[in-house]
């Protein structure tokens, strides 16, 4: 049913800040977890190498 | 002396108050207003313009000194590099419909690290430009400011992410959607339709689910007051952007079980046939030089990029997602420029939709082309969709002066197969008959036997010119 005096921004901005700051957790676990993992890999290079090919885009 | 100048204001750009797209005398330009001066300066002096156009993520543009169309509002007048045609994501396959996806996502990123945010994710506002998806909206950019959210991203879920996620995970048909939504698929309409597998997705359960079920719990609370005194960082909304890149990257789709993307192995060509009908259309497409060809009924774009030999910009439609999806992968693989494939069903083609049914123009607004290729094309409209030869001629007569037909005889094993499961009503459907249905659209130039085959290939003229004894 479409309700027209109902509006979904609302909604949309909340979940967004949840999910951002969820995201932005989990990007900060993970960058840790990596740092953990390389400091006792003995390849350093191989785990090194990041697998977003976006990571140059900007110099 | 004045001259008059024919001028035309564009529905398609009507809602942006920062300015608007105009043409004269069939140059393109796009009017900066007053109100977007600050925003427009900050694009070309942060850098972040030359960056994008660098990347061939932004369409370039010059700054112009024509007339302004609204002089009380102008601050600039931009003339912006031209996209040969214009496509819209209901005409894209999945791949496309991905990598526009892709594309807006590093466009927000790289205008985030320069202090600006694109206030629009309409998938609208990208066409595909030498081959890839480029930003055509220049005032898409707004000023970023710290701790605010991303405003056009309910708009990039409705417009990328939820077709995007039904066409993988419940039919590629899905992308038709979008036809019907213009700003997008509803996200409680995609949250209901996905199955229920989807959950377990940490993407689309958040961006997708959860996003629909919020929308609707607290669709009665006021922006304010939903939002209260929440920021959000930097950080956290380069995160998001990152996680909407992953949950997109993550989808995947595969044809399966096509009966098109093997058709050039499975269907009874030999190789002598082949090569005539190749070398017949090389040589009366390079008799023509046309600028623009309309490869109808394309398949995965054989004759497509025969015909983008002869640095035409061609149009390679099919009603195949999957056939399109292939030739998307060879032009991205090929790094083919002149070459846009898209969905399209002949017997239905693009309408035009939106405000005042204006907004988006239909298939057959966006011709003429020069040259249409027609190349085992007549046999599925006459005998599986029942039109009627003079019909099908009228049809190509409204997309281009020029047609290259072939025609495909009852005797043809493809032929033979489309009868098999109806009753062969079609007494007409001879070379006699086609000849003559044509002939009252066109004069035949030049005809041959297909070598090794029972197909023959005509190319025609059309017998008027302008619109006088076609109406679309």
């Amino acid at each position: 049913m479409i309700q027209l005096y109902l509006d979904p921004s609302s909604g949309s901005l909340l979940v967004q800040l949840l999910i951002a700051s969820a995201a932005a957790l989990v990007i900060v676990f993970a960058t840790s977890w990596r740092k953990i993992k390389r400091l006792f890999s003995r390849n350093k290079s191989k785990t090194a190498v990041s697998d977003d090919e976006d990571e140059n885009e900007d110099d | 002396m004045k001259t008059k100048t024919k001028m035309i204001s564009l529905v398609a750009s009507f809602r942006d108050p920062g300015g608007f797209l105009f043409t004269r005398d069939g140059v393109l330009y796009r009017q900066v207003n007053k109100a977007y001066a600050e925003d427009y300066t900050r694009l070309m002096d942060s850098g972040l313009y030359e960056k994008l156009v660098k990347a061939g993520l932004l369409i370039p543009h010059t700054e112009s000194d024509t007339q302004a169309a609204d002089e009380k509002r102008l601050f600039k007048v931009l003339c912006p590099e031209r996209v040969p045609f214009i496509s819209y994501p209901y005409e894209w396959s999945f791949s496309q419909l991905k990598d526009a996806a892709l594309a807006t996502l590093s466009i927000q990123k790289r205008a985030l690290k320069r202090g600006m945010s694109l206030k629009d994710a309409s998938a609208y506002n990208l066409q595909f430009h030498k081959g890839k998806p480029v930003l055509i909206d220049t005032l898409s950019f707004e000023t970023y400011k710290e701790g605010e959210p991303w405003v056009a991203y309910r708009q990039f879920c409705q417009h990328f992410l939820a077709p995007l996620a039904l066409m993988v995970y419940r039919d590629v048909r899905l992308s038709q959607l979008l036809r019907v939504y213009i700003d997008g698929v509803p996200l409680d309409l995609a949250s209901r339709l996905l199955p229920v597998r989807t959950r377990w997705n940490l993407g689309l359960s958040a961006h997708i689910h959860l996003h629909a079920s919020a929308q609707k719990r607290y669709a009665d609370v006021a922006l304010t007051e939903a939002r209260g005194k929440r920021k959000l960082s930097k950080d956290a909304l380069l995160s998001l952007i990152e996680n909407l890149r992953h949950t997109v990257r993550k989808l995947e789709w595969k044809p399966a079980g096509t009966e098109w993307i093997n058709y050039y192995s499975a269907n009874n060509y030999t190789g002598i046939a082949f090569e005539h009908k190749k070398a017949l259309v090389e040589y009366w497409l390079s008799r023509l030089s046309p600028k623009t060809i309309w490869d109808l009924g394309a398949n995965t774009g054989v004759f497509s990029r025969i015909a983008a030999e002869t640095g035409a910009y061609v149009i390679s439609s099919d009603i195949d997602p999957a056939a399109v999806d292939g030739n998307y992968r060879q032009v991205k693989e090929s790094n083919q420029q002149n070459l846009l494939p898209m969905v399209l069903d002949l017997t239905n083609p693009s309408p035009s939709i939106g405000w005042q049914n204006r907004e988006r123009d239909s298939f057959l607004q966006r011709g003429p082309a020069d040259v249409v290729l027609a190349l085992a094309l007549v046999h599925h409209l006459a005998i599986s969709n029942n039109v009627p030869l003079e019909r099908v001629a009228e049809f190509f007569a409204g997309c281009s002066e020029w047609l290259i037909v072939e025609f495909v005889p009852k005797s043809d094993s493809q032929v033979q197969k489309l009868l098999r499961s109806r009753v062969d009503i079609f007494n007409e459907y001879t070379r006699t008959g086609f000849e003559s249905a044509f002939g009252q659209w066109y004069t035949i130039q030049s005809s041959s036997l297909v070598r090794d085959s029972e197909r023959w290939l005509f190319l025609m003229k059309r017998k008027c010119h302008g619109n006088r004894c076609w109406l679309i």
